[in-house]
């Protein structure tokens, strides 16, 4: 089990079943203290939508991750960090997100490690990590471009999140892994029935089959010596790997896992400033550029390589799990379908 | 909420002191941070932008100044400012120069143009406690005499018993008495025992490369080689990724790396 940011987890596996028919009154209760995002089918892609308890509500927990990056939720895109002279207070609504899956979690516990562990702390981040609720759900079908397994990574929540939920025949089978998750199943105790011994069997059978897909779909493991093959990579291999690439970034902007970010002043009226963070990407020509002008990554060789020292080799040495989540978001949306799996491999 | 640490403290410029054409000192108000020698901070320009820079005035004194040049676009907005002018300052950022290494030793130190800055501070902090160190070595190179920096400062220092400062230019004029190349002429007798010696080095890159070389070839010892890295360092605490050398935030790690933190990266100085 992945242990994670929050110090509440309970070491007591508690185990819940949520009838199909109580799941809007499950939202319902959940939508009264926080906004609740949860997952939707459309056009073959799952999106997170917020819950509006008068609109139509046709949650999917089965399709793969969002096509969105999730990250938004946490870190988002464009956020004020600062106001000069006078500074800015926060303070975050709570906020639910219902159905993402276990390679969204890896992302998260990248953040938790960079803005929460690695001090000092990110007071943003941390204002909107302990006001958001994670219920993330089993990933039963995994597609061509998931390869969270080959990241060390199961299809179904371990941690990271507050509850995992497996849907099975009978209803969501929930699985709590903080005190916070225990609270809220207590508040909406008289929609749960105790799960019988044919929802848990259902559950591993259906977790056994998405990782023989993953096996399917992946079926050679990266060298366990990745971090030092990365680091020792043939300059030709570097150099080739490259060479679809149009520059278009949207590999990076998709990352669940990259935390790179930009921070801009920008004056507002005539006496005050704001300090905008955005996101950036290491791909960027003048991201490493200095006053001066010297730029140690001028060359896209050495920028598309340094994407993958950071997230197999440097991140690796920190906090020995990769910085990425194999959720297939940088081979989606790439517009030369470059897979980093067979870069990787070779 | 947590302390922000991306907040700059309000404080302002009350004198500037020109040193060369386009190279200035700045003193800020009292002082808004307290630092080591080493740590650099992030300056903000309101509205413009913030940049890092490492502090040229002592530690142990109570005033904060930053010999800073004009090179870009956060730079070219702080020289139009005046005294009086509101900036923001974070920091301090980064590790110190380990000075207990340095203890009964001597201590080498190289600078290039304006990266004689941060030098002065550490020499600073050295004169401070002199006679914990053996003896201090300067080594200084400018493009021109017009380009050196702490003109009046300089002659002070080379009178100190236990100090010996050696400069050059690489292009002399009518009045210049001194050497003429590049720093690495005043390297070509190296005075102290390599084997013991910490040898610190600051400037622009290809004087980094070039000095580092000649460091390695007379023999000192890898772990006892500081570099200052010139990264583009912005949050300053870590997170942004944009100063990464290699496995290190030159931000958090940094900013001086040793040799033997960098030597196995692909031009670590560019």
């Amino acid at each position: 089990m992945t242990k994670g940011y929050f110090l509440d987890i309970i070491l007591t596996m508690n185990f819940y079943l949520l009838p199909p028919e109580k799941v809007f009154d499950f939202f319902t209760i959940l939508s009264e203290d926080g906004v609740v995002f949860y997952s939707i089918v459309e056009n073959n892609s799952a999106h997170l939508i917020k819950f509006d308890k008068d609109r139509e509500f046709k949650p999917n927990f089965i399709k793969i991750r969002t096509a969105e990056n999730i990250k938004h939720f946490l870190f988002p895109s464009r956020e004020v960090l600062s106001k000069f002279p006078r500074d800015i207070q926060i303070k975050r609504a709570r906020q639910y997100l219902f159905g993402m899956k276990n390679c969204d979690l890896r992302g998260i516990d990248v953040y938790d490690r960079v803005f929460l562990k690695w001090e000092p702390i990110d007071p943003f981040y941390k204002e909107r990590r302990d006001n958001t609720i994670i219920i993330s759900a089993d990933c039963p079908e995994p597609e061509d471009c998931c390869f969270c397994n080959l990241v060390g990574l199961n299809p179904y929540g371990e941690g990271i999140c507050d509850i995992n939920f497996t849907p099975t025949s009978s209803g969501l089978l929930f699985e709590v892994f903080t005190q916070r998750g225990e609270r809220i199943i207590k508040k909406a105790g008289n929609l749960f029935r105790s799960p019988g011994k044919d929802d848990e069997k259902e559950r591993d059978i259906n977790r056994k089959a998405a990782i023989k897909q993953l096996e399917t779909n992946n079926q050679k493991p990266f060298d366990i010596n990745l971090p030092e093959v990365i680091e020792k990579a043939d300059k030709n291999v570097i150099r080739n790997a490259r060479d679809e690439c149009v520059e278009c970034f949207a590999c990076l902007h998709g990352c669940p896992t990259c935390y790179c970010f930009l921070l801009g002043d920008y004056k507002k009226g005539d006496n005050e400033m704001v300090r905008v963070r955005t996101w950036d990407t290491c791909y960027y020509a003048a991201y490493a550029r200095v006053g001066g002008g010297a730029n140690p990554r001028s060359k896209l060789d050495e920028r598309f390589w340094h994407r993958f020292q950071c997230k197999f080799n440097y991140f690796y040495q920190y906090e020995k799990f990769y910085a990425c989540s194999g959720c297939g978001r940088c081979y989606r949306g790439c517009s030369a379908l470059i897979d980093i799996r067979k870069i990787l491999w070779q | 909420m947590a302390v922000n640490p991306y907040y700059p403290i309000p404080t302002r410029i009350v004198k500037i002191i020109p040193e060369t054409s386009n190279v200035t000192t700045f003193m800020l108000d009292g002082m808004p941070i307290t630092f080591e020698a080493g740590q650099f901070a992030e300056l903000t320009v309101p509205g413009v932008g913030e940049a890092p820079f490492t502090p040229s005035s002592s530690p142990y004194e109570e005033k904060l100044e930053f010999t800073i040049m004009k090179v870009g676009r956060v730079t070219e907005a702080l020289f139009n400012l005046k005294e009086g002018d509101l900036v923001g300052i974070r920091g301090p950022f980064g590790k110190p120069y380990p000075l207990k290494k340095f203890k009964d030793k001597e201590v080498f130190i190289i600078g290039g143009g304006v990266g004689f800055a941060p030098l002065r501070s550490l020499f600073l902090t050295l004169l401070h406690n002199l006679k914990e160190y053996k003896k201090i070595y300067i080594r200084y190179g400018a493009r021109t005499p017009k380009d050196i920096v702490y003109k009046t400062l300089i002659p002070e220092w080379q009178k100190i018993n236990g100090v010996d400062i050696l400069l050059t230019v690489d292009v002399g004029d009518a009045f210049w008495k001194g050497r003429v190349g590049v720093v690495t002429v005043i390297l070509d007798v190296i005075p102290v025992d390599v084997n013991s010696a910490s040898v610190v080095v600051c400037g622009p890159p290809l004087m980094m490369k070039f000095v580092t070389q000649r460091l390695i070839e007379v023999g000192f010892l890898h772990e006892n080689i500081y570099l200052s890295m010139e990264k583009n360092m912005s949050c300053g605490i870590g997170k942004c990724n944009h100063c990464r050398v290699g496995r290190f935030y030159v931000c958090k790690d940094g900013p001086v790396l040793t040799w033997q933190d960098v030597q196995d990266i692909e031009e670590p100085f560019l």
